[in-house]
């Protein structure tokens, strides 16, 4: 499904709530009042949402608001319920193999905890270096060979 | 707190001409996230606040290196970034003559005491 499409289910879903009967006079009598709410199906508790699922709640609540700051270079909705906001790549034009870094900021959607760091990817795009920040400011780079193996610290 | 473009060009020339270490323009861009996150940030121009956003996120992390003592990014790559985003030296102008645009009460307000004096 793509964003249009869900945008799209929610318009359906709205125009049918204000289809049912009696609907008319309680619209009139409201309308200047009543914000229209995104439509979501529920999730059951215990339930995970599934990475589709996850992306629509995320296009309809969180995402405006993530996005906006740390999204502009794509997201991801992951299986374990958080969604990875990627920021663009800032290119380095003079460090071989690699790329550039970017930010990324990854949301915790049964929680509702951050976190971030710093991945510097290779001209394949493949992350060879994550930065993380941690709350006690220390920083380390931890490193990737080309096929994903760690290699080390420092 | 409030971030205005000009702090954030300051603090890429000050990258730029060694007068502030990566690390601690890392640390003023991540105290900058902090804020944000709390929501307490108030952007000058507010008009700016893409492009200082933008520029803050680009210091945020400036400090990353690709081996021991080895920054990622070159100086040219920064002053790159910088002119990319926030502009050089010429944007001032171009700042300044906008931000007199944008208040022209004031503007009238002089013209009309010099009338009457």
């Amino acid at each position: 499904m793509t964003v249009d499409d869900f945008r799209s289910s929610i318009d359906a879903a709205s125009s049918d709530v204000e289809r049912r009967p009696g609907a008319t006079t309680e619209r009139s009598a409201l309308a200047a009042v009543v914000v229209p709410l995104r439509q979501v199906p529920p999730t059951y508790p215990d339930q995970r949402p599934s990475p589709g699922r996850l992306r629509q709640i995320d296009r309809a609540f969180f995402g405006p608001f993530f996005r906006e700051k740390y999204g502009t270079g794509g997201d991801k909705a992951l299986e374990n319920g958080r969604i990875r906001y990627y920021g663009p790549v800032q290119p380095a034009n003079n460090a071989g193999e690699l790329a550039g870094r970017r930010y990324v900021h990854e949301f915790d959607t049964m929680t509702g905890c951050t976190r971030g760091w710093h991945e510097t990817l290779d001209r394949m795009g493949n992350v060879r270096q994550v930065r993380p920040e941690r709350p006690n400011g220390m920083m380390g780079h931890y490193q990737f060979d080309s096929n994903g193996r760690y290699k080390g610290s420092w | 707190m409030e971030v205005d473009l000009q702090a954030v060009r300051r603090v890429f020339k000050d990258v730029l001409n060694g007068h502030m270490l990566r690390e601690q323009a890392d640390r003023w861009a991540y105290a900058v996230v902090r804020e944000e996150e709390t929501g307490v940030v108030t952007y000058s121009p507010p008009r700016e606040r893409e492009r200082i956003w933008a520029g803050v996120m680009y210091l945020y992390g400036i400090d990353t290196m690709k081996a021991p003592n080895t920054y990622l990014h070159s100086n040219d790559d920064i002053r790159e970034a910088m002119m990319a985003i926030v502009g050089g030296v010429g944007d001032n102008l171009a700042s300044t003559i906008l931000r007199a645009l944008e208040r022209p009460s004031q503007c009238l307000a002089v013209s009309e005491a010099s009338v009457l004096d």
